[in-house]
């Protein structure tokens, strides 16, 4: 089994190079035959919007050589932690000077390393832990049958053009390669995002299909007053990474109805490869606020505080996915690589929410103090931990960002906070709203009153 | 204050730019800082500061500092 499928196609939207059919497959197999020699262990690649970093992960993937994508610009040292405690076979997409007992291409000196498990074929950090990421195991069997089940939902065939508008890193966006190239589908490699003139310009020429977005990117076609009638090939819209506010829900999806198109919003997570469920175009407007039934294949349970789960609808707890594409458990160390499967097809997500009475689901909110900055997941007590050195702090989640109340701060520590933050865990500055506090509010207990802070925001 | 010295203020603030940053040459996604998310925030800062409203075309074509000082006179703004 593989990711390609024999009509698959890339487009480099750079300089136009169209590669597809045996060229293609002969390129992937290239690739995957060099990557094969390299010592035991997982590869790290840093996987940019661009053909040669799509070629390696396709050649890993064929090659069956578990592979790490990483962030092409994070930081120099989170990667040499990440290279001390995973020891990789190999580091791709890289130039800098190598780290030490690695070659001068970045190959480790030592041929000896624990072999992953043959189960594994793709690791993902998870979004937004701080300086100490660890990876989600998804097995192969997993990272199929979710691209197979996104393709039904969506209806993807091989007349779809879907341009990389999410880094590839991101579970997101390795779902929308994915998906397309399993069904005959074109990928269009397109680095410079929504708001500039280059990815328009590459839409209309290449005749793009679908749009990939998370909430931030629908406040910014939102701004750039995005009209579909202007683009007549783009017809299909999805939305993922977080809850969409509803009144833009409304807005994209009479915007698709409008010139025949659709729009769909998903919900999932890393750890089930990504997706979990998906809203049918057809019934968007009269479940607004959902994020849809199970895919195919898989299936939703909804837990009471005791663990038990709750057979009537309507009623709110903790939910529980399950299905084919759970991981296979998390990667904190090399030793971990070899692990076989810990979930048994069951992920406990962490959200709150509920089943209608047509199984569609509704988030309601977070058992885990998470917050969401761009469609990145961070967990708001790791933020507390790394600006303490500016001040007691408070995090709470706001949308697509995170406000962090900072007390006894003024203007110019609250900047520095931001940007500390923003570095520490490479997403943009403005995510990141830091705030003077004059103390927090507490509950009887004495800990900070979280909810009374939220709703200040 | 010159147009160019107003305009360097508001991408300093809006994209939190070290000194170290040679404004004035700046392209689109040169910088880390400078990437979709920014550009954003940057539109809506010269918006504010300016008191003047970019069309969808100019906000796309917004892809340096120096576009971005020909749109403003072509505002109007005194340089």
């Amino acid at each position: 089994m593989t990711l390609l499928h024999a009509q698959a196609r890339l487009r480099d939207a750079a300089t136009g190079e169209l590669l597809g059919g045996a060229e293609l497959a002969g390129r992937v197999s290239g690739v995957a035959k060099e990557l094969a020699d390299l010592p035991s262990g997982v590869l790290f690649l840093r996987v940019g919007l661009d053909l040669t970093s799509v070629l390696r992960y396709l050649g890993a993937f064929e090659a069956g050589r578990a592979v790490a994508l990483l962030d092409p610009s994070q930081d120099r040292e989170v990667l040499d932690g990440l290279v001390s405690r995973f020891r990789p076979a190999a580091v791709l997409g890289i130039e800098d000077e190598p780290a030490p007992g690695y070659s001068q291409d970045w190959v480790r000196e030592d041929a000896d390393g624990v072999a992953p498990h043959p189960d594994l074929a793709v690791m993902l950090p998870t979004s937004g832990s701080t300086g100490n990421p660890k990876f989600v195991r998804l097995s192969r069997s997993a990272i199929l049958a979710n691209a197979d089940a996104i393709a039904e939902v969506l209806g993807i065939d091989s007349d779809e053009v879907a341009p990389t508008s999410l880094p590839l890193h991101y579970s997101y966006g390795m779902s929308v390669l994915n998906s397309h190239l399993r069904k005959g589908a074109t990928v269009l490699l397109e680095g410079s995002g929504v708001v500039a003139r280059p990815f328009w310009d590459a839409v209309t020429r290449y005749g793009v299909t679908s749009l990939a977005g998370v909430p931030y990117h629908y406040e910014m076609l939102r701004r750039l007053r995005f009209d579909p009638a202007k683009y007549p090939s783009l017809r299909t819209l999805t939305q993922a990474g977080g809850k969409l506010r509803t009144e833009l829900v409304s807005e994209f999806n009479d915007k698709m109805r409008a010139v025949g198109g659709q729009m769909f919003v998903m919900y999932g997570q890393t750890e089930a490869a990504p997706r979990m469920a998906t809203v049918p175009s057809e019934r968007l407007a009269e479940k607004l606020g959902s994020a849809g039934p199970a895919l195919p294949g898989g299936t939703f349970a909804i837990r009471d505080e005791d663990g038990n789960e709750i057979a009537e609808a309507g009623v709110a707890g903790e939910v529980v996915y399950r299905g084919p594409n759970v991981m296979m458990g998390y990667a904190e160390s090399e030793a971990e690589l070899a692990l076989g499967d810990e979930t048994g097809g069951v992920l406990v997500t962490g959200d709150l929410g509920y089943l209608d009475e047509d199984g569609f689901l509704y988030i309601t909110g977070r058992l885990k103090r998470i917050g969401k900055v761009f469609g990145n997941r961070v967990n708001l007590d790791d933020l507390e931990q790394i600006v303490k050195g500016f001040g007691a702090a408070a995090a709470v989640p706001a949308g697509d960002k995170v406000v962090v109340f900072l007390d006894r701060a003024d203007k110019d520590t609250c900047k520095q906070a931001a940007k500390v933050l923003s570095e520490t865990l490479h997403m943009h500055v403005t995510g990141f709203d830091v705030r003077p506090a004059e103390g927090f509010p507490q509950l009887p207990s004495g800990k900070i009153d979280y909810r009374s802070l939220e709703a200040q925001v | 204050m010159s147009l160019n010295d107003r305009l360097r203020g508001v991408f300093v603030d809006a994209l939190q730019l070290d000194d170290s940053v040679d404004v004035e040459n700046l392209k689109y996604r040169d910088i880390e800082e400078w990437d979709s998310v920014g550009h954003m925030a940057l539109v809506a800062a010269i918006e504010d500061e300016f008191d003047v409203q970019f069309e969808t075309e100019q906000v796309i074509d917004m892809s340096s500092f120096k576009v971005a000082v020909d749109m403003l006179k072509g505002f109007g703004v005194a340089e």
